[in-house]
């Protein structure tokens, strides 16, 4: 094995204030991955405890006040501290310059300020934490909100900061595509996770500036009374459900649409086969950011919003079906004849498909009005979003993990351990969520510490198989960070799944601290693989 | 559209006293009384008025032209927010039945007592009768 200590941007170069002023857009990458990793286990750890309040009925291991606690840090640590940054922040981060050809990211310096913009966000929402937490939900719906004792203020002056962040990597995101790139590689050549990025970014720059919007106007209520949502006041308070819905849907794109780039990376680098219909998965990604703007008025169907609005919106929703049907039949035809590897990633891209399919029927269920008021508030809601969120995004993020570690970091985990977590995660995560749409159709409402005793075997079920799901996905994580320890390094030039994209075929791993040694040169797609033999290489 | 566009002294004092000019118009039409179509004035006149400073100070008449693409784009955006929201609160009880005609809020709270209320449209919610509510009246 040939030492490439210079040319790691791992150990070069060294020292913490390195790490710290870091421009290099791989360590930020790391930096994101590092703590939005933490953030996943704080919330995961939040889930689990409320699991163990609802293994039976009673208030046997916390208070309602508590719970009402513990699902809202859950619900908005795992959304605006792990999935929205985590993602784009970290896997966007380390691959979208490689990916292009690039040296680092368009604009450097704003790509570290936006890591410190998020991290001081982050200590908002710690110090919402320490001091006793937040009430309200992750939606901070009015007028609750503007009345909770709890840490309202914190918790979204902290989502206020963190969504600059977002704006600003996506601002990034979207200047890089455009500018650089190296010549010959057209947009139409571009690997399909960059495409994800770019849609996702631009999702970013239109929509969080109205997260902005909407946090500073509840602050504004809660602090100066003025009239916004108040009733009494002469305001409306199913304008806040408008304003907080307006960003929280897209926002909702802003997590699933890279974790659909990563699945269109892993199917047909796994499966050694073109990718089928890449212009309709390059577009369908745009048309789902497009209409992803048009329907946040499906989370509002109970909320008295007018019938005119609650049908349109109900219209417009099954729109989204589309391009998503569109992607799901291009990566079942991707795999048709190809030469299919059961590798961990791919085993996570397999997951996703199901799960993530599962997901997105259950959402034309809820898009309907008339069954949306039945289900609405119930744990079919829950269930829903967690197929969607955790069995699409979070299976998706570990599976782009596993596929990318040892092209990130140069070294390469267990295989047999991380195939078995992912059987462990996808059997945890069926265990525990499906049950909760018998537990929804049946009446079970979400947000409740305690229910009747005809919920106690759906609910212990569900109990005994997130345990599991938290085991797996605890242990997929520690059997990549202990490839470190391990020192299981791969070989500079090796590329163990045979991917085709210049990540893969211009730079070492870990990659140089320049990207690329030489100008890489375009030499073919990123999908070729009918033209060019690609040979898989892992240690000599 | 590289090269470098020098904007002449002129335009920028053409434009500015266009902009002082039209915060008069929009002081005086103040004082005239056009019932609702005051708002709508009032935006026109603000929207010219942001248009000159995107399109001279902000140089975006002689940029690249994906800027204007760009900034037209968030205007989309914005339009998108507030008609599809207007479909919302101008619409309620227009199909089927206004729950808050057919069943009156109970009025517990302390804050009935004393503040006056409206609903959506400005309307006094004090009286309990159902015809001050008949959509058609105030579009």
């Amino acid at each position: 094995m040939i030492e490439n200590e210079k040319q790691n941007y791992l150990t070069h170069p060294k020292g913490i204030m390195s790490w710290l002023l870091t421009l290099d857009h791989k360590r930020i990458g790391l930096m994101y991955l590092v703590s939005g990793i933490l953030f996943f286990f704080m919330g995961g750890l939040l889930a689990l405890g409320m699991r163990l309040e609802l293994a039976a009925p009673g208030n046997d291991f916390i208070s309602n006040e508590q719970y009402n606690n513990i699902y809202t840090l859950h619900g908005a640590i795992m959304i605006f501290l792990f999935i929205i940054p985590a993602i784009p922040g970290a896997l966007g981060n380390i691959l979208l310059p490689l990916m292009v050809g690039a040296k680092d990211v368009a604009f450097p310096r704003l790509n570290l300020a936006s890591f410190y913009i998020y991290s001081f966000g982050a200590l908002f929402a710690l110090y919402t934490i320490i001091n006793g937490g937040v009430d309200t939900g992750w939606t901070f719906y009015t007028p609750y909100s503007t009345q909770s004792s709890s840490n309202v203020v914190p918790m979204t002056l902290g989502i206020f900061i963190i969504g600059f962040s977002s704006i600003l990597t996506g601002l990034n995101f979207i200047a890089t595509v455009h500018k650089m790139r190296i010549p010959g590689l057209t947009w139409y050549k571009l690997p399909l996770f960059v495409w994800a990025l770019y849609g996702t970014s631009l999702v970013q720059i239109t929509a969080t500036p109205v997260l902005a919007i909407t946090m500073v106007l509840l602050m504004l209520e809660r602090f100066l009374g003025i009239g916004i949502f108040d009733p009494a006041l002469g305001g409306d308070p199913v304008l806040y459900q408008h304003f907080f819905w307006f960003y929280s849907h897209p926002a909702v794109y802003i997590m699933i649409l890279p974790a659909f780039g990563i699945i269109s990376e892993i199917i047909p680098v796994h499966s050694r086969k073109k990718i089928w219909g890449y212009k309709f998965i390059a577009y369908s990604t745009l048309s789902i950011a497009f209409i992803g703007f048009l329907v946040w008025g499906h989370h509002m169907f109970t909320s008295g919003q007018s019938v005119f609005s609650q049908i349109v919106f109900s219209f417009i929703t099954y729109f989204v079906g589309i391009p998503t049907g569109v992607k799901i039949f291009s990566w079942i035809l991707t795999m048709y004849k190809g030469q299919v590897s059961f590798t961990p990633p791919m085993i996570y891209a397999l997951s996703f498909l199901f799960l993530f399919t599962i997901g997105g029927l259950t959402g034309i269920f809820l898009g309907a009005v008339a069954l949306d008021i039945h289900l609405h508030d119930t744990y079919f809601v829950v269930a829903h979003f967690h197929y969607v969120m955790q069995g699409g995004t979070i299976v998706a993020f570990l599976g782009g993990l596993h596929h990318w570690w040892p092209k990130s970091f140069g070294t390469m985990y267990n295989q047999t351990i991380a195939n078995i977590c992912a059987f462990g995660v996808f059997l945890g995560f069926n265990g525990t969520f499906f049950p909760q749409f018998l537990l929804g159709l049946r009446g079970m409402p979400r947000r409740y510490a305690t229910y009747s005793d005809q919920f106690v075997e759906l609910h212990s079920y569900s109990t005994f198989w997130s345990g599991i799901l938290g085991f797996s996905i605890f242990f997929a994580i520690v059997n990549l960070f202990w490839s470190f320890v391990k020192k299981n390094k791969v070989d500079p030039g090796s590329n163990p799944w045979g991917g085709m994209s210049l990540e893969w075929t211009h730079t070492s791993s870990p990659p140089h601290p320049h990207n690329f040694e030489t100008d890489p040169v375009f030499e073919h797609g990123p999908y070729d693989y009918d033209k060019v033999i690609v040979e898989k290489t892992y240690k000599k | 559209m590289s090269d470098h566009h020098i904007t002449p002294l002129r335009t920028y004092l053409i434009i500015a006293s266009c902009l002082f000019f039209l915060s008069g118009v929009t002081v005086w039409v103040s004082y005239i009384d056009l019932g609702s179509f005051n708002i709508v004035l009032a935006m026109l006149v603000a929207t010219v008025k942001a248009s000159l400073v995107a399109f001279f100070f902000m140089h975006l008449l002689w940029d690249d032209k994906k800027n204007l693409v760009l900034f037209l784009m968030s205007l989309m955006f914005f339009g998108i927010f507030v008609v599809i929201t207007m479909i919302d609160t101008e619409f309620r009880g227009a199909l089927g039945f206004n729950p808050e005609t057919k069943n009156p809020i109970t009025k517990r709270a302390s804050f009935y007592g004393q503040l006056p209320l409206t609903d959506t449209h400005g309307y006094p919610v004090d009286s309990h009768d159902d015809i001050h509510h008949g959509d058609d009246d105030h579009h």
